[in-house]
């Protein structure tokens, strides 16, 4: 559907983007992860047109559109700031690409109230000015707007970035709906990994113009290519040479030269070890409680480590208390260490 | 890096050709006459036809013309304190401290925003002249005291003090507004009196602003005008015109004296400018925004500084509304009242507005004559409507002119950010604001004044109605640094993504400034336009330098009106300068309403006006209804 070659974009001096090649499927939802600057929104406004990379092509279904147009793309794009245009109704935004298209009148009318009814939009809201919307109300006009000239691709630049943090959740959950129903192929771009998990079919996580892994949002999280992802992505406890001493002697096969990491989640407290689980002494330093769940931090082997536990109300542990930690050697993830790092 | 860059468009062509324009505007109509102005000054000959450069520096340094300069000096010296200290007054009385009737001294102190210029001066000297109202009543009531005091520096200074402080009320007011209340109540929360928490909390956010006005104010009595001509003060500017109507015959090299006195004074602001800007440069900016945590006012809690604060604050409030009163109050009462400054409640009329009458009087040998239409309203006088006409076109043409150049300018400087030919286009439009209004007028005046300047056809357009072509232009030049300033923050508030988001939509880069970006910035345009339109209207300065026939625009009619009035053939000249005033009054105030009050409406809020008109007017249809069925 979407291919990227060899994507190579400059200011100036400064490369924005090294290679990026990406492979989106149709009707996926793809999303680009990173953090700010990393070239995520670079390499989305590569696709759209608003940025001619130095090198590298872009297709889409086949068709190399490098060079084409941004209007003439069929692209639909969903702004960061929405980027509705304030002096006109919210009728005549979301009618704009067909009346530039010079689309007739009945027609216009027609597929602008079609794509409302679709995006939850009253025929009374459709008068409003966009400044009498809400956040939730005004992210659908700019969504109905994209989608009503139909487009083939639908771009979303951080559209979650402008609203409170439980607007955030509602809307990510009907942005999916949306997506789903609409079927249409989605780039989505994000800084928040939560978001990017719970959205995406796949994910590629950028950093400093690279992209460090592709892949589905169980790969990128458990199964993290570069320390950069595992870092980036969720909350990971960096394995000190005390602790990876233990393991050695446990009879674990980990490599002492390499960095090693463990997901939170991936270590237990006081739980009887049943396949190949290593058992290590440590003492609870102090706990945040969070309702859902407890993090407990822990001293083991001269390190802090942190354990996340279910609150299922089995056992809530005390500072100071001595408790036994199991991980899995096979949880482990493991990176060459590099020079910087 | 955009797509289409590369591809040949209509719109490529369109922006040469206005870059092209620009030029010719630049060059043709800012630089190239102020230059000529500035080498005129080296370009002297003697009376043997020997060129001598240093000629007028040094008859610049042995004759009397250093006087101009210092009494301009002296002038703005003297402004920035009284300026600064009733300025503060007026801001503080109206928004820091709990004055009772706070909204009604307000409006008081805010009449200078509605008339100023010869209308404001003209209104003074009604009162405080010789024979004015106040100097009467101080007459008599002191027998010792001089009739004459408002005359020369004391007069410009004490009306200039009072009719400069508009900028305060505008911008410090802003300021004070702006400023976050809770810092006031942390140092009320400390022990501090209200007094204390002024001076060590308060006004040391208001330095910037406070600098800036300061600049501003010295500048304006630098380039002071309307109030040392009629007033009589030998100050730089009415020497320069006075220079620029003389000829070799009467004295040494006029023109090239009335050319250094323009570099002088350009200099000075220059200077002042360059000061200011660096100023603004590290972030302190006059600014205008809106805060919603409100200031709350102090109450003066001890007695006798309250009482006196209230006296202290309607006593400006007296001497801001006297004119303004007065003026109002006569323009509806007859020639012999307004004469004889004396009120008579049966002489009420609207003739100083409508209409014409005849004069009678019995002269030496005892027969009565009749002068027809010796008395005629503003409306009806001949003169005086021919100057409202010429000042209305005038300034409405080069009103829009400007926006039109400065929204042209603005859209290329948005789109070309940080290329160096963009940020020459911005300075080219600001490089008026460097010089003074006279020295550009000046300009105009002495180089089109010939058949020689080949870019204008070789027409001279200082001849004849030409003239009215060169002040359009002037009037342009002079409002494109104030014009780019408020619609270049207009641009700002278009949020980029918009652009982008036309484009992906398939617009076109016409159809998005038009369709998008131009109803954005259009409220902020037509107010830029509505200020400018109000301050040419009633402009003085640049008339009175051109001083021409074909330039008698509404100003200079009014201060004809001075001189009118003492000959027996126009009776009523004063009161029609008094209807003039009131006349000026109701535009300019109109002007502003629309400006500060409709205009700032956004969509939203029209949509919403909209609506309840609508249900108004079904609200009283359907009552209606309902009174037909019963």
């Amino acid at each position: 559907m979407i291919k990227l070659n060899d994507i190579v974009v400059k200011f100036g001096d400064f490369t924005a983007l090294h290679d990026i090649n990406v492979h989106v499927k149709e009707g996926e939802f793809f999303t680009f992860l990173g953090p700010s600057g990393c070239g995520k929104t670079t390499t989305l406004r590569t696709i759209t047109g608003f940025i001619e990379p130095v090198s590298g092509s872009v297709f889409v279904k086949g068709r190399d559109i490098t060079h084409v147009p941004i209007e003439d793309r069929n692209i639909g794009i969903v702004f960061q700031s929405y980027a509705l245009f304030p002096t006109m109704t919210v009728y005549d935004n979301i009618a704009y690409g067909l009346k530039v298209k010079k689309v007739k009148k009945p027609e216009i009318d027609k597929r602008v109230r079609d794509i409302a009814r679709k995006v939850d939009l009253s025929d009374e809201q459709l008068q409003k000015a966009v400044s009498q919307l809400s956040g939730g109300q005004q992210q659908r006009v700019a969504i109905a707007r994209a989608l009503v000239t139909n487009p083939a691709i639908i771009c979303m630049d951080e559209p979650l970035s402008n609203l409170d943090a439980k607007l955030r959740v509602q809307l990510r959950n009907e942005l999916k709906k949306m997506q789903k129903d609409f079927g249409i192929t989605t780039i989505y771009v994000t800084h928040d990994q939560e978001e990017a998990l719970t959205l995406s079919d796949r994910i590629a996580v950028f950093n400093k113009g690279y992209i460090e892994q592709i892949g589905t949002p169980n790969e990128v999280y458990n199964f993290s290519q570069t320390e950069f992802v595992c870092n980036f992505i969720g909350d990971i406890n960096r394995l000190g040479e005390g602790v990876l001493k233990d393991l050695q002697a446990a009879g674990a096969d980990v490599d002492l030269k390499k960095h090693n990491y463990i997901r939170l989640e991936r270590l237990h407290v006081n739980q009887t070890p049943t396949n190949g689980e290593v058992v290590l002494k440590g003492v609870v330093e102090s706990r945040e409680y969070y309702g859902l769940y407890i993090k407990y931090y822990i001293t083991l082997d001269g390190q802090t480590i942190k354990v996340i536990e279910k609150n299922d109300g089995v056992n809530i542990y005390e500072p100071g208390q001595q408790v036994d930690v199991l991980l899995n050697p096979r949880d482990i993830m493991a990176y060459e260490a590099k020079e910087e790092a | 890096m955009n797509a289409d860059k590369r591809r040949f468009s209509p719109e490529l062509v369109l922006r040469i050709i206005l870059l092209i324009l620009f030029a010719y505007f630049f060059f043709g109509f800012m630089l190239i006459p102020c230059l000529n102005t500035l080498t005129s000054i080296f370009n002297v000959k003697t009376a043997d036809g020997v060129r001598d450069p240093w000629a007028v520096i040094r008859f610049f340094l042995a004759g009397s013309m250093p006087r101009f300069v210092w009494n301009s000096l002296k002038l703005a010296i003297c402004l920035v304190i009284t300026v600064n200290v009733v300025g503060i007054s007026l801001v503080l009385l109206t928004e820091y401290f709990d004055i009772k009737g706070a909204r009604i001294l307000r409006m008081g102190y805010m009449t200078t925003m509605i008339y100023s210029g010869v209308a404001l001066v003209t209104g003074y000297m009604f009162l405080y002249a010789g024979d004015g109202m106040i100097t009467s009543l101080l007459k008599n009531a002191f027998p010792g005291f001089n009739p004459n005091w408002f005359s020369g520096f004391n007069a410009v200074l004490f009306t200039m003090t009072f009719a400069c402080t508009s900028n305060h009320m505008l911008f410090l007011r802003n300021a004070i507004r702006g400023i976050d209340y809770n810092t006031v109540e942390a140092a009320r929360n400390m022990g501090a009196n209200p007094f204390k928490v002024l001076w060590t909390v308060v006004l040391p956010t208001l330095i910037p602003t406070l600098f800036s006005l300061t600049v501003m104010t010295f500048i304006t009595g630098l380039c002071a005008m309307s109030a040392p001509t009629l007033l009589g003060y030998d100050s730089i500017n009415p020497e320069i015109v006075r220079l620029a109507g003389s000829s070799t015959a009467d004295e040494s090299f006029p023109q090239a004296r009335a050319a250094l006195l323009s570099i002088i004074l350009a200099l000075f602001t220059i200077i002042l400018l360059t000061v200011l800007s660096a100023y603004e440069r590290k972030g302190h900016y006059l600014s205008v925004s809106k805060t919603k945590a409100k200031l709350q006012k102090q109450k003066i809690n001890n007695p006798v500084a309250n009482v006196l604060a209230h006296i202290y604050a309607y006593i400006l409030f007296i001497i801001y509304m006297t004119p303004v009163v007065m003026i109002i109050v006569f323009s509806f009462q007859n020639y012999s009242a307004i004469k004889g400054k004396r009120l008579d409640l049966k002489g009420w009329t609207l003739i100083n507005f409508f209409g014409t009458a005849d004069y009678s009087y019995v002269n030496d040998r005892g027969k009565t004559k009749t002068v027809a239409g010796a008395i005629s309203g503003v409306f009806s006088n001949e003169k005086t409507l021919g100057g409202i006409k010429l000042s209305f076109i005038l300034s409405a043409v080069a009103a829009a002119l400007a926006c039109v150049i400065v929204i042209v300018a603005c859209n290329y400087i948005f789109k070309k950010k940080g290329k160096k030919m963009s940020a020459l286009v911005e300075y080219a439009l600001l490089f008026p604001w460097l010089l003074p209004t006279i020295l550009i007028c000046y300009s105009y005046r002495t180089y089109f004044n010939s058949d020689a300047v080949w870019y204008v056809g070789n027409q001279n357009l200082y001849f004849g109605k030409y003239v009215r072509l060169l002040i359009i232009l002037a009037y342009t030049v002079v409002k494109l640094p104030f014009s780019l300033r408020m619609i270049k923050a207009a641009f700002y508030a278009i949020d980029e993504e918009l652009e982008d988001a036309a484009r992906n939509l398939g617009s076109s880069g016409i159809r998005t400034f038009l369709q998008v970006k131009l109803p954005i910035i259009l409220p902020s345009v037509l107010a830029v336009f509505a200020l400018n339109f109000n301050a040419l209207f009633t402009e003085y300065d640049m008339s009175a330098t051109f001083q021409s026939p074909n330039a008698i625009t509404y100003a200079m009619v009014i201060q004809g009106m001075l001189a009118d009035a003492t000959r027996g053939a126009n009776m009523n000249a004063l009161g029609r300068r008094c209807a003039s005033t009131v006349f000026i009054m109701i535009v300019s105030g109109l002007i502003l309403y629309l400006v500060y009050g409709v205009g700032a409406r956004d969509l939203g809020e029209r949509l919403e006006a909209k609506k309840r008109w609508r249900n108004r007017f079904a609200r009283l249809t359907g009552k209606a209804k309902k009174t037909d069925a019963v």
